[in-house]
């Protein structure tokens, strides 16, 4: 009377409303009973869908269209994706006992190799022709095993030029990356372009070389190691040597002048005649205090609209600890900046302004600038 | 595989219960009256455009639904499988492809325009009334009304003093104003969701996100966090208190009174010195000084992930704790309040909690063991990923007396 696919649903439509209920009693109400409901709702509707079809499979009637229909076909094909299924498995319970590295890399083959396997056995049951299942499994799976295919291919090809790259001498780099390796990658495109015979084989062959050469350099240089890479002196230096003053310094040298983030900042604080003004969105004209919520980072994009070089710092005045020492930094400023050019500043400050005898504000060294900021 | 047709009587019985199950779907579907979240029910300016806006597309979309829908229905039922042979296959037909597509795209221009400038004046936030700085922290909000550069706050003119307001749970606005809210995150990405006054706006760590409020009468408005932010994100809760404009005068006036302290010798001073001695590391209350008269100043930021506390001034002019998550007053009272009409509420809301009108039980456990009432991370044991400080707020280990005394000392905050 009732089709397998309609039993399936009907069970399952009846197990929802019984835990709705059970739940929702056990927990008087709580939000889950909502999402079991809902749960339970579809399924029935589903289950009356699926009962007015009768699972939409090949009529009894039709002999023809009952011989010919997949079920009635022979064996599965072979495959090697339950194999992969078994290995993710395996290894995820691996990786439960060593380390999350092999969890995870046993939960991406699992899932892969699960998809795999089903699209594998649905192609199966499309027709009886095993070409025309064949195509069909192409078809439903090419436009995500392809471009996943190509990312993967990508990335490894990637990640070895990187480590070639950083395994060598600066100097040595720019030569091999932007000399010799572009100059043999257009000496062989025009190889290629011209000798238009050039069989498919050579050519895969060729390239497989050069991929497989490529992808040994970076194993190999991975392995070695990175050259030394020189640090360099930044504002948050400055600051902790207290630095912060009108003078150019190191990490002043070559600093961006300008700024990626443009929008969304907590405030837009521009210098200009010798005076500090804070544009702060939602907040229609200038402002001459800033009011920024205590222990949270606030962007503040610095703006230098006056003649010469000038930078923004801020005195957080840090609680300190019993013996005196800061339990924070104590300033934090900005690089110098060109006129017509912008820094970003991100300041946190954990205490509020009535903590603070003098409160904190915004200053440019080197002028009478100053723009108070106000934490609650 | 059986070969005979299924019996007459079968059948009937498979129809009707395929009936049975379509037409409970229907029914158990329909929809809960006069929840205090509806989007459907606006009750200001912004969420009436949204409503304005959704309401005919909606129409449009039931009526492309119903047609779709009518049309598979009819198909099913005409074309099902009885044994006949399969229709004659055909490769399409081109004009009926240009009419799909054509009316489709028309209907999404329809659609477009006003829904492009409806967007754009929904995040124009020039001229604003009042402007309020909301922050939102695992797992609560924090409002705070800045001063202008006019020495107003939220376009109104303190009394007294003029000195920024910090508070939490809920926000207080005034009535018929264009609110603005410069919102952003300590911690994850928040969403500030309080459907009858507006839609979402993410709140981002480290960007500032502007958003419109508008309330059309005195009256309190629910929300909660519209964007998953951790274990207690279904209780990141917000109200919104719309007042009049006398209403709002004093209520800002009072969140500006200086500090009393209880009288000595009483339960509510002893309540004070406990929260001294065990709140005041993460809590702050303003103007609240230790037995030396030093002011107390509270340092979340060594205990607390995020960094911040809830600021517990004038706690008891709220309505809610805890993330807005439970009532500080009775359910009687908290029922007085939301079905009050906008004549009557100010005055209620105004009242603040009393003795008579606290909830104790709620509180009370909340002081007792606060975790257990509202998960957090904060098991000592396992706040390795967090440098040892809590995401929430801890069990405290309080005694009942500690418990009643701070009861006392918290119910004169106001």
């Amino acid at each position: 009377m009732f089709t397998t696919g309609s039993k399936l649903l009907i069970g399952s439509a009846a197990a929802a409303w019984i835990f709705a209920a059970i739940y929702g009693i056990a927990n008087d109400g709580a939000l889950g009973t909502l999402g079991l409901i809902s749960a339970a709702v579809a399924l029935t509707f589903l289950a009356g869908l699926n009962l007015f079809v009768r699972d939409s499979t090949v009529s009894a009637m039709d002999h023809d269209a009952f011989e010919d229909s997949a079920s009635a076909q022979a064996t599965a094909r072979p495959s090697l994706w339950p194999l992969l299924v078994g290995l993710g498995a395996t290894t995820i319970t691996l990786g439960l006992v060593t380390n999350r590295t092999f969890f995870t890399l046993g939960l991406i083959a699992l899932i892969a190799g699960a998809l795999e396997w089903m699209v594998h056995g649905w192609s199966e049951r499309a027709s009886g022709e095993r070409a025309y299942n064949s195509a069909a499994r192409n078809v439903m799976i090419d436009p995500l095993e392809l471009p996943v295919a190509g990312a993967i291919g990508a990335a490894v090809v990637v990640y070895a030029f990187s480590r070639v790259m950083l395994g060598l001498p600066t100097a040595t780099v720019t030569v091999i990356a932007f000399g010799v390796v572009a100059v043999l990658v257009v000496a062989v495109a025009a190889l290629v372009s011209v000798k238009r015979d050039l069989s498919r084989s050579t050519l895969t062959g060729g390239l497989s070389i050069v991929v497989i050469a490529l992808i040994a350099g970076g194993a190999v240089a991975g392995l070695i190691g990175e050259r030394d890479i020189p640090e360099h002196v930044t504002t948050a230096d400055l600051a902790e040597q207290n630095e912060c003053s009108a003078d150019e310094t190191e990490a002043d040298h070559d600093a961006s002048q300008t700024v990626a983030a443009k929008s969304n900042v907590a405030a837009e604080v521009t210098y200009e005649d010798g005076e500090l003004h804070a544009d702060v969105p939602g907040f229609d004209g200038d402002f001459e205090a800033l009011t920024l919520a205590r222990s949270n980072p606030s962007n503040v994009m610095f703006r230098n609209e006056s003649k010469g070089e000038a930078r923004l710092v801020i005195d957080l005045h840090p609680a300190t600890d019993d013996d005196g020492l800061p339990l924070g930094p104590e300033r934090l400023c900005t690089a110098l900046v060109e006129e017509g050019g912008t820094q970003l500043l991100t300041i946190l400050i954990d205490r509020p302004s009535f903590d603070v005898e003098q409160g904190f504000a915004l200053t440019v060294p080197g002028s009478a600038a100053k723009l108070q900021v106000v934490v609650p | 595989m059986s070969t005979s047709l299924p019996a007459p009587d079968s059948n009937r019985i498979r129809l009707r219960m395929a009936a049975i199950c379509v037409g409970a779907t229907v029914v158990l579907a329909s929809c809960a009256s006069d929840a205090p979240q509806d989007t459907w029910k606006p009750e200001g300016k912004y969420a009436q455009d949204i409503q304005d806006l959704q309401w005919w597309i909606f129409g449009i979309a039931g009526i492309v639904g119903v047609i779709v829908f009518a049309v598979i229905a009819f198909v099913l039922a005409k074309f099902k499988d009885r044994g006949q042979p399969i229709p004659e296959q055909s490769h399409g037909n081109a004009f009926i492809e240009y009419v799909f597509t054509a009316i489709p795209a028309l209907l999404l221009l329809v659609i477009a325009v006003p829904t492009w400038a409806a967007v754009f004046a929904l995040n124009d936030t020039d001229n604003a009334d009042c402007v309020v700085n909301v922050t939102g922290q695992q797992w609560w909000w924090e409002y705070d009304y800045p001063v202008d550069a006019d020495g107003n706050i939220c376009g109104f003119a303190p009394t007294g003093r003029a000195a920024p307001i910090i508070t939490s749970g809920q926000m207080v606005i005034p009535v018929d104003a264009k609110v603005v809210i410069r919102g952003t995150s300590r911690d994850v990405i928040h969403s500030f969701w309080v459907p009858k006054l507006n839609g979402k706006r993410d709140m981002v760590p480290g960007r500032v996100h502007t958003w419109n409020f508008h309330a059309n009468q005195a009256g309190i408005f629910a929300g909660q966090c519209g964007e998953f932010c951790g274990l207690s994100h279904a209780n990141m809760r917000m109200e919104i208190v719309a007042l009049d404009d006398a209403d709002f005068q004093s209520w800002l006036d009072n969140q500006l009174e200086p500090y009393q302290s209880p009288r000595q010798g009483t339960r509510a001073a002893t309540g004070e010195q406990t929260f001294v001695s065990q709140c005041s590391r993460c809590h702050q209350i303003d103007g609240l000084t230790d037995a030396d008269g030093d002011l107390v100043v509270s340092s979340p930021e060594q205990f607390v992930w995020s960094g911040a506390a809830p600021n517990l001034t004038n706690l008891m002019t709220r309505n809610t704790f805890a993330g807005a998550s439970w009532d500080l007053v009775t359910e009687d009272r908290r029922q007085r309040v939301w079905e009050a009409s906008p004549d009557e509420f100010g005055a209620l809301y105004l009242e603040g909690v009393t003795s008579e009108t606290l909830n104790e039980i709620d509180l009370k456990e909340w002081l007792r063991d606060a975790p257990a009432k509202k998960p957090m991370y904060t098991d000592p044991e396992n706040l390795e990923a967090t440098d040892g400080k809590t995401r929430g707020m801890p069990f405290l280990g309080l005694s009942e007396d500690q418990i009643n005394d701070l009861v006392a000392y918290l119910i004169e905050r106001k």
